[in-house]
């Protein structure tokens, strides 16, 4: 059965707009030369391939459902409490099975010595072997030898998806001969390089988890690779459960405030201001220990632990995007205060349009690069402070898997000698990669719809 | 006289990705004390001459082949050093908007003081004074200690030149100086500009697209037009007999033919009356003081248009003749008077009913890049004015006066689907006098619709305004800066000073013999081609 937490059901709106926006786009020609730059430039494909392979990995990991549960006495069906996605059931060998504590990447033992008994009563100090995984070797027992041999069954694995991919979806140049295919390949270089590259390390990381732990585990013992791609979901919703809290207050109150001016200008300008001056950290960290009040008094309106995780990360971004959209309405205020003045806005006040059609038709067209610009350049800033604001232990539940937890995790066990690293290393390299490849994203939106730049028609 | 400036076989290339030649073989010298005229039209390449000379292209400009001796130089081979050597002392350069020249946060003395390297402070300042003595400028203790945003167009063009003569440069490059000046102060710093040469026997590189400016002021004519020169004459011979035909066009272009008025003694019905128009606007308020101070952009204007007739308010940059335009379409709040249009007074009128009512009256925009909404397709563009004013049309309707409108302003009946970013100038402004005409107006104020137009563009858009006033017999609200322009194409004339109405009459009365000492001061000013 299908169960759909709060913060899915405002994940699947945003998809749809997302999805609303590309076919508006492919319907609105100046804007889709606008995003043909985008996709021109070889970092732009880059980073909207790893993107949307993250976007990917989130979707799939917002599709839960609870599993059937059959009672062998009565035959009487009843449904897990657990609530499970997608991605957990293509992940289901690489977690399904946990070690008792610590263990490095690709170790066999365990990361700390316990005292094992021996047959003849003497106690010995030993390095536990892990019991599911790093200890069964598939193809070799020799490590190094084993990984390269997984490696090769990866890739030809990695061969067969792709072509048979290529051939479903390109399959008209396939027929057209082979010097066709070369060039439909060579001319989409970076795109199939991309595309391959992500292709390939996902296959050869699955295929290495069913052996090891890539990644090492963790303090209880769960694999930290599947931790860090777990996490992907709350950083990508963060990023854009938040802009879209933001977008209606910058972008109405920015109007208006520019647009009308006088009074309106006023108020508005006083609310933002005001807002500004409170330090945003205050402000989080209240309203969360709010809900955590209302939470521990009405327990009764929870059904499970998910809700109260989920609740929690959704009235995280809700005050995020409150504290927010100042800084894209003053921006918006400011354009919209230019645009007034604009002739074309003059010219449309001498055919009598009120001022809600003018905004509508004339505004809200001419100020969208700059939402467009500030959203993409926003997300990376979201991501980063969901991870800041778990480090203080205002940010997502404990039990919600993200970044900032394992990081905050990962803290406790920097002093440990011997160290262990890899709970932060994986973080830190999921996070570094998405908000690495948002930034070059943005700078290439940016660049393409910034009206000063030279690639942009004048 | 010597050659102090050659420019043999030039080229120049942008590197984009289609690499373009945009400057094609340029071939002219400069002598000792000779002032050259650049002419052309936006886009040929005349201030891209200009920069190569100086070295100041941008970064994706390259030249490719060609040589410019200066002073038996080769500037092109120069290493950087020594053509900052050349730019301090040999060559200067003024620029087009002077507000934009001059850093805004320092002083005019320490602008100026720029000028002087390796000479000591008292000196400097002695000198900076006598710079200034010698551009007009005569308290120029004064006007040392002000800052830019406290001196007028004027002045600050002023100070660019005496920046520029500060070294007492060989060669001063002029790129449209007096492009972004009313026309009485254009006069002043041409004539500046003449003295100037003849006191410190400089050349001038003058970069123009008007051929009047042109003519009061070169002794020779090199005219450009898409990075290639066309003819380089004499200036006499030039406006006597041009050799090419581009030059004949442009000069046809620039001179307006006087228009017969034969369509005087029609009905007699007025469309426009405007009496007594007051437009205030409220100023800073001083520090405790009570009385509101005003700036009175309109004060007291009467205006009245019969129909199909073309009325034109002439005047300066701040005289108040767009504040006119504008409260007649209810633009800009009025303070006190009334506007009757067809008999009846717009102010008192309903809302609702004036909305409707505005179909009657239209108004075209002075620049086509800024007036039509680029995210919008030209039938939409058209469509919306349509769409509000007239909502009885049906669809069928809306579309056939759509191409109607677009076919009767000369462009192409596809052009609906295209947006206003794949039209050139010219043709940008046909699409604002289609957005109007498609509501058939009986009054439609232009407010300055040419001028910010090439010349020939500027022409050919006239011509479409009066040919469309012949078929529909519009009456225009014809708002100029340039007096020549309007006594071609105008029945009537006022003209506005500081927000009052100087002087208004038919155009041969103004034009001929005016009384009034503002118009007299006007028409002076306004450069004719000798």
């Amino acid at each position: 059965m299908f169960a759909f937490l709060l913060t899915d059901i405002f994940f699947y709106i945003i998809i749809f707009s997302l999805g609303y926006y590309v076919y508006y786009v492919r319907n609105t020609k100046d804007i889709l030369e606008t995003w043909k730059h985008v996709f021109k430039s070889n970092t732009g494909i880059i980073s909207i391939v790893v993107l949307a392979f993250f976007l990917l990995i989130a979707i799939l990991d917002s599709i839960h459902f609870k599993e059937k549960i059959k009672n062998e006495k009565n035959d009487l069906i009843s449904y897990s409490s657990e609530i499970k996605s997608v991605l957990d059931l293509i992940l289901l060998p690489t977690y399904q099975n946990t070690e008792k504590s610590y263990s490095s990447p690709f170790s066999s033992n365990l990361y700390s010595k316990e005292t094992r008994i021996l047959e003849n009563n003497i106690e010995q100090r030993v390095y536990p072997k892990l019991l599911y995984k790093g200890n069964h070797n598939k193809y070799s027992e020799k490590n190094s030898y084993n990984i390269f041999l997984t490696f090769i069954f990866s890739l030809l694995k990695y061969i067969l998806i792709f072509s048979i991919f290529y051939f479903f979806l390109f399959y008209k140049t396939v027929f057209k001969g082979i010097s066709n295919l070369f060039h439909h390949l060579n001319s989409n270089k970076t795109f199939f390089i991309t595309i391959s590259v992500i292709l390939l390390i996902s296959i050869f990381l699955y295929d290495l988890s069913l052996q090891y732990y890539v990644l090492g585990t963790d303090k209880v013992g769960v694999d930290v690779l599947y931790k860090s791609i777990k996490s992907i979901r709350t950083g990508i919703l963060i990023g854009t459960l938040t802009t879209i809290v933001m977008l209606p207050f910058a972008i109405f109150l920015g109007i208006f405030a520019g647009y009308i001016g006088g009074l309106v200008d006023d108020v508005i300008q006083y609310v933002y201001t005001t807002l500004n001056s409170i330090p945003s950290v205050l402000l989080i960290a209240s309203a969360i220990l709010m809900l955590q009040v209302y939470m521990a008094n009405n327990p009764m309106n929870f059904e499970n632990i998910y809700e109260r995780a989920d609740l929690r990360l959704f009235f995280l971004c809700m005050i995020l995007g409150l504290t927010s959209w100042t800084g894209l309405c003053r921006l918006l205020r400011g354009e919209s205060m230019k645009l007034r003045e604009v002739d074309y806005v003059q010219a449309s006040k001498t055919f009598g349009l009120s001022r809600i059609s003018i905004i509508i038709r004339h505004i809200i067209p001419n100020i969208m690069h700059i939402v467009i610009i500030t959203i993409v350049l926003d997300f990376s800033a979201l991501v980063l402070a969901e991870a800041v604001l778990s480090y203080v232990n205002i940010g997502v539940d404990p039990t919600t898997y993200s970044w900032g937890n394992m990081i905050n995790a990962a803290r406790l066990e920097m002093s440990k000698e011997p160290i262990v690293w890899w709970s932060l290393f994986s973080a830190f390299t999921f996070m570094f990669i998405l908000v690495l490849f948002a930034n070059l994203f943005s700078d290439v939106v940016r660049e393409a719809f910034d009206p000063r730049s030279t690639k942009n028609y004048d | 006289m010597t050659e102090l400036l050659k420019i043999n076989n030039l080229c120049l290339s942008i590197s984009s990705d289609n690499e373009s030649e945009i400057l094609k073989n340029i071939n002219f010298s400069l002598k000792e004390s000779e002032i050259l005229s650049l002419i052309g039209e936006s886009g040929s390449g005349k201030s891209l001459t200009a920069l190569s000379i100086i070295r100041l292209l941008e970064n994706n400009c390259r030249v490719t082949s060609g040589d410019i001796i200066f002073n038996k130089k080769n500037l092109l081979s120069l290493e950087e050093r020594s053509m900052r050597i050349i730019r301090r002392n040999d060559i200067s350069m003024i620029f087009q908007e002077p507000m934009r020249s001059l850093n805004p946060v320092m002083s005019i003395a320490d602008q100026l003081e720029e000028s002087y390297k390796n000479e000591n402070k008292k000196d400097i300042k002695n000198k900076i004074v006598e710079n200034l003595i010698s551009v007009g400028i005569n308290d120029a203790e004064r006007v040392m200690s002000l800052f830019p945003h406290q001196l007028s167009g004027g002045m600050k063009q002023r100070i660019m030149i005496a920046m520029a003569i500060a070294c007492k440069p060989k060669l001063l490059i002029a790129d449209e100086p007096t492009t972004s000046l009313d026309v009485t102060i254009q006069k002043q710093v041409l004539d500046l500009l003449l003295k100037l040469k003849d006191d410190l026997n400089m050349s001038i590189l003058f970069i123009t697209h008007d051929l009047a400016v042109a003519s009061q002021i070169s002794d020779r004519i090199v005219v450009m037009k898409s990075g290639e020169i066309v003819e380089d004459n004499y200036s006499m011979d030039f406006f006597k007999n041009p050799k090419s035909s581009y030059s004949k066009t442009l000069l046809e272009s620039s001179s307006y033919t006087k228009r017969n008025a034969s369509r005087e003694n029609k009905e007699n019905q007025n469309v426009l009356e405007v009496n007594n128009l007051k437009v205030y606007f409220k100023e800073k308020k001083p520090f405790l003081s009570k009385e509101q101070p005003y700036k009175k952009a309109v004060d007291d204007v009467s205006i009245s248009i019969e129909s199909g007739v073309t009325h034109a308010i002439v005047g300066e940059s701040g005289s108040g003749k767009t504040t006119v335009a504008k409260s007649i379409m209810g633009l800009t709040s009025i303070t006190e008077g009334n506007i009757k249009i067809l008999n009846q007074d717009i102010l008192k009128m309903k809302n609702n009913y004036r909305s409707n009512f505005r179909r009657n009256y239209q108004m075209i925009f002075q620049d086509p890049f800024s007036s039509l909404n680029p995210r919008m397709r030209v039938g939409s563009i058209i469509k919306e004015g349509l769409s509000f004013l007239k909502p009885e049309l049906n669809n069928d309707e809306v579309n056939s006066s759509i191409i109607n409108a677009i076919k009767s302003v000369g462009l192409n009946e596809n052009s609906i689907y295209k947006y206003p970013h794949q039209f050139s100038g010219g043709q940008r402004q046909r699409i604002a006098i289609a957005r109007v005409l498609v509501l058939d107006p009986k009054l439609l104020i232009c407010d300055e619709p040419t001028s910010s137009l090439d010349v020939t563009v500027q022409k050919q858009v006239l011509d479409l305004l009066i040919d469309i006033q012949n078929r529909r017999h519009i009456s225009y609200l014809f708002i100029s800066h340039d007096i020549n322009l309007v006594s071609s194409i105008a029945d009537k004339i006022s003209v506005m000073y500081q927000g009052k109405i100087v002087e208004s009459g038919k155009t041969s009365d103004i034009i001929e013999n005016t009384s009034n000492d503002y118009t007299k001061k006007l028409l002076s000013s306004v450069p004719q081609i000798i």
